[in-house]
């Protein structure tokens, strides 16, 4: 039972953040047909960005960052990471769009996805950094950990997993409700259609790009002071995120959230779980979610080929 | 025998011929570099060897990659994956089942060949959007793969191997030997039946497939040779360096080898090496200057290849080779004026459409639509604009399933379902739009057509230009330059099809599904936005194929020319069929004069 529900509330946390990094996938898919596989990294900058501003490069402790210095930070990393976005569209992927060049932003979207972990790990050259931690979790039950029915959990968990419904609820509120997201929707329905009826499609394509990293940034940021965090594990969170918004074929913001969160959960669970007496292990958890994915994908891809033709 | 002797030998002389027609001073230049590098080891040290040797590996894993993303357009992320599939299986093979060189190498590449061949039977269905990202999640599976499994990868310090009967100098050979002949086949292919079929499925994938062009086998080829070569180039890299080190078969070298490829121009055989050269000249200065400067600029190696990447990419570069290329002189096609030409015969056979039926959702699109067409006769499908028409063309050429009812070709059942069978079994369409390859020449662009025919144009029949392959070749090139005549484009043959006027495009398209060898023509608009000189060289053309036997089912918006040529028109209004009969007849009926709100006089 213990144990039950510390796989349970690892894996909602861990899954929240999957779940809002899948919905930026979706959205960039859904209003470009654009597949950003540099998400992971522009999470990365954010993060790191806000790092620097916060602590600089050298080592952190937990406590030593004051609040207002932190809200500081946090904006300069999403500013960088808006701004990352933005630009990328604007200037890298929007070209090889135009000219239907699949291979063009492939290429590009990757080649920046390295760049920007070139940049981050040659200004924080440690192996992996503790992150500050802006609110006072630690000083609640024990050292920021509680125990509930024989489990112990950290408490910032529960944040994350609030925080991570709040801002999926919020990117849906914004898509659903207000005249931006109607027109996001609009181009996602009919690109041209929209540019006819006078939406400002490049820019509100452009600013998706910026926002959907931010979004992630933002609940990565949040849940960051639970581990030693380096740019690999930015890269890993967009790989996981990519993992659920295929699954769900970048189906809508909502589906790909759930993704997010059931791989959490599946995640969790495969790390402590066993088959027929032989432990699986965290070595499975990594590896068996991505393959899962790729079934999913080579499974669709009949439907695919009618759709590709004509 | 002596026949037989002779035979060979005329095929050789003629072979020997055409080589030396075709040759040029970089073919020149390319064999001296290659003879040169041979000896290379005489003058170099063990270490020097060693590392020209492991980088000629990656050049040889670069190559496999551009029979993938060159040749056949697709966006592979994972050919590092499969070289660490052929590394990490002749290494566990070499240390721990203490196996010799050659047949631990064998089993690496035949591993990553069999992983290339599932992968690419799952994948390659794919669009080129998901075909990316699956291919990017495999790098990452095998790479994250690598670091849970350490009883499989040797975990940080990695997989020993202790030295073999192999010298860095016989890995360099070996290497040396292994790049010059992967690219003098990817050259061989390139130039061959195989590369134009496959130009033609990467610039209009719809447009090649309603020619018969076998996506998705073509593909899977690609593909699977891709990743047996990267297998081939891991296994041995491996035995060279002595370690197989996890940490080097990441989703980073996936993404050199692709970023390689596109440097140097993905659709040439000597780019990924041009391409490969130019990262590792960047790396070895930024060395230089990091060591004058005395700090590490090893990871600083993936930002120095994404730049140049986005640096080519951005000025619009087609790559390195390519830009060489401008300063070799082209190739004068010379395409000789042949005597006139046999008058071709096209053998019709009877289509007959009976209670076909579609729906999309809910939507009603054709309705019970029966259609007889005879050898020798031109029948029309008009309608308004989505009264099913073009609807009812993809159905009848096998790219839409329908819901009901039964196509016959000379009283047999149409039931193969995909296109190329049908395009092989005599049915042709072009499609609405003009759709003509825009980098192959007209002649090109007809050959492709012709390509379904073939009996000896496979891929290792190309790379090595047996005799049968050339003649048959040669046979085809004057069947389509035969074709072009027919249409009037015989002048046009070596003008590529981009520089053409739109008219002499759809002209250069309807040749093109001619060199099917078509029984039946399916025509979508053939006069769509042509001049009234257009359509009147378009309406002798029609009636000079119908005079050769061949049947045709003619869509079109332009009645003038529809009632100049058709023996018989079938109207559509919402996927109904709402008049049969001659054109003259046709016109008088008051519900077609309705369905077309009286706008349009037959």
């Amino acid at each position: 039972m213990s144990l039950a529900l510390q796989i349970v509330i690892t894996g909602l946390a861990a899954g929240g953040v999957y779940g809002v990094v899948a919905i930026g996938y979706t959205l960039i898919y859904r209003l470009t047909g654009v597949v950003q596989l540099a998400l992971g990294e522009f999470i990365a900058l954010a993060v790191f960005g806000t790092l620097l501003v916060a602590a600089g490069t050298g080592p952190v402790t937990q406590t030593s960052v004051g609040a207002a210095r932190f809200v500081l930070a946090l904006a300069v990393g999403l500013a960088i990471c808006i701004a990352a976005g933005v630009l990328t569209y604007a200037l890298a992927i929007k070209p090889y769009l135009d000219r239907g060049s699949t291979i063009g932003w492939v290429a590009v979207t990757v080649a920046i996805a390295f760049a920007i972990r070139a940049a981050v790990s040659a200004v924080f050259e440690r192996p992996s950094y503790v992150f500050p931690d802006p609110f006072p979790f630690r000083d609640i039950g024990r050292g920021g950990v509680v125990t509930i029915a024989g489990a112990s959990i950290q408490v910032r968990a529960f944040f994350v997993i609030a925080l991570a419904v709040a801002l999926a609820a919020l990117a849906n509120w914004t898509l659903e409700r207000t005249r931006v997201g109607r027109g996001l929707q609009a181009i996602a329905a009919d690109s041209e259609g929209a540019q006819v009826v006078g939406i400002p499609v490049d820019r509100l394509v452009a600013g998706a790009f910026g926002l959907a990293g931010a979004l992630a940034a933002v609940l990565a940021i949040a849940a960051a002071p639970s581990a030693p965090f380096d740019v690999d594990t930015a890269t890993l969170l967009g790989v996981k995120g990519l993992v659920a918004a295929v699954i769900v074929g970048f189906g809508s913001p909502w589906l790909a959230f759930a993704a997010g969160v059931a791989l959490g959960l599946v995640e969790s669970t495969i790390a402590s779980a066993s088959i027929s007496g032989a432990q699986l292990g965290p070595s499975y958890r990594e590896v068996l979610p991505i393959a899962v994915a790729l079934a999913v994908v080579a499974l669709r891809s009949r439907r695919e080929e009618r759709l590709e033709f004509e | 025998m002596n026949a037989v002797a002779a035979r060979t030998t005329g095929a050789f002389g003629a072979a020997l011929t055409e080589a030396r027609r075709a040759w040029r001073w970089p073919a020149t230049l390319a064999t001296a570099a290659f003879v040169v590098a041979l000896f290379a080891p005489l003058v170099l040290s063990r270490i020097q060897t060693q590392e020209l040797a492991a980088w000629l590996y990656l050049a040889l894993a670069a190559i496999g990659l551009a029979f993938a993303v060159g040749l056949a357009g697709m966006p592979s992320l994972c050919e590092g994956a499969f070289m660490a599939v052929g590394a990490f299986t002749a290494a566990q093979l070499r240390s721990k089942a203490g196996a010799d060189p050659v047949s631990a190498t064998i089993a690496g590449a035949a591993l990553a060949t069999a992983a290339g061949a599932l992968l690419g039977i799952a994948f390659v269905r794919l669009g080129r959007v998901l075909f990316a990202v699956a291919t990017w999640l495999v790098a990452w599976l095998v790479a994250l793969s690598l670091a849970a499994f350490p009883e499989l990868s040797g975990g940080a310090r990695g997989l020993p191997i202790r030295a073999g009967a192999f010298t860095e100098t016989i890995h360099y050979e070996l290497a040396l030997v292994l790049v010059a002949l992967a690219a003098l086949v990817f050259f061989a292919i390139a130039r061959g039946a195989p590369g134009l079929a496959l130009a033609a499925l990467r610039v209009r994938p719809p447009a090649a497939r309603v020619l018969g062009v076998p996506a998705t086998r073509l593909r899977l080829g690609a593909f699977v040779a891709s990743a047996g070569i990267g297998g081939l180039a891991g296994a041995l890299a491996v035995q060279l360096a002595g370690i197989a080190d996890p940490a080097g078969y990441g989703p980073f070298l996936s993404f050199k080898l692709f970023a390689a490829v596109l440097l140097g121009g993905a659709a040439t055989a000597l780019g990924p090496l041009a391409g490969l050269a130019a990262i590792s000249a960047l790396f070895h200065i930024a060395h230089w200057i990091g060591n004058l400067e005395n700090v590490s600029t090893t990871r600083f190696e993936p930002m120095i290849a994404a730049a140049l990447l986005l640096f080519v990419l951005g000025i619009g570069g087609g790559g390195i080779v390519p830009w060489l290329r401008r300063f070799v002189p082209a190739r004068t096609a010379t395409i000789e004026a042949s005597p006139a030409p046999p008058p071709r015969r096209f053998a019709g056979a009877t289509f007959a459409a009976a209670g076909i039926r579609k729906s999309f959702g809910g939507l009603a699109a054709l309705v019970d639509l029966s259609l007889t067409a005879e050898p020798g006769t031109i029948v029309a499908l008009i309608g308004p604009n989505g009264s099913g028409k073009t609807t009812a063309l993809r159905i009848f050429s096998g790219t839409l399933v329908s819901d009901g009812g039964r196509l016959t070709l000379d009283g047999a059942p149409l039931i193969a379902d995909t296109t190329t069978e049908r395009v092989r079994s005599g049915v042709a369409r072009t499609l609405q739009r003009t759709a003509v390859f825009d980098e192959l020449t007209a002649l090109e662009n007809v050959l492709v057509g012709a390509g379904l025919e073939r009996g000896y144009g496979g891929a290792i029949r190309s790379a090595l230009a047996t005799p049968k392959e050339r003649a048959e070749t040669e046979r085809l090139r004057g069947e389509a330059l035969d074709i072009l005549d027919l249409v009037g484009l015989r002048a046009a043959a070596s003008t590529p099809a981009a520089h053409l006027s739109s008219s002499d495009q759809r002209l250069t398209m309807l040749a093109a599904a001619l060199a099917t060898r078509p029984r039946v023509l399916l025509l979508d608009e053939p006069a769509a936005g042509g001049s009234a000189e257009d359509v009147a060289r378009l309406a002798r053309l029609l009636d000079a194929l119908r005079g050769d036997g061949l049947t045709i089912v003619l869509v079109e918006h332009n009645l003038r020319l529809v009632s100049a040529v058709a023996e018989r028109v079938v109207v559509l209004d919402g996927g109904r069929t709402i008049a049969d009969g001659p054109p003259a007849e046709v016109a008088r009926e008051p519900t077609v004069r309705d369905a077309y709100l009286g706008t349009h006089r037959l």
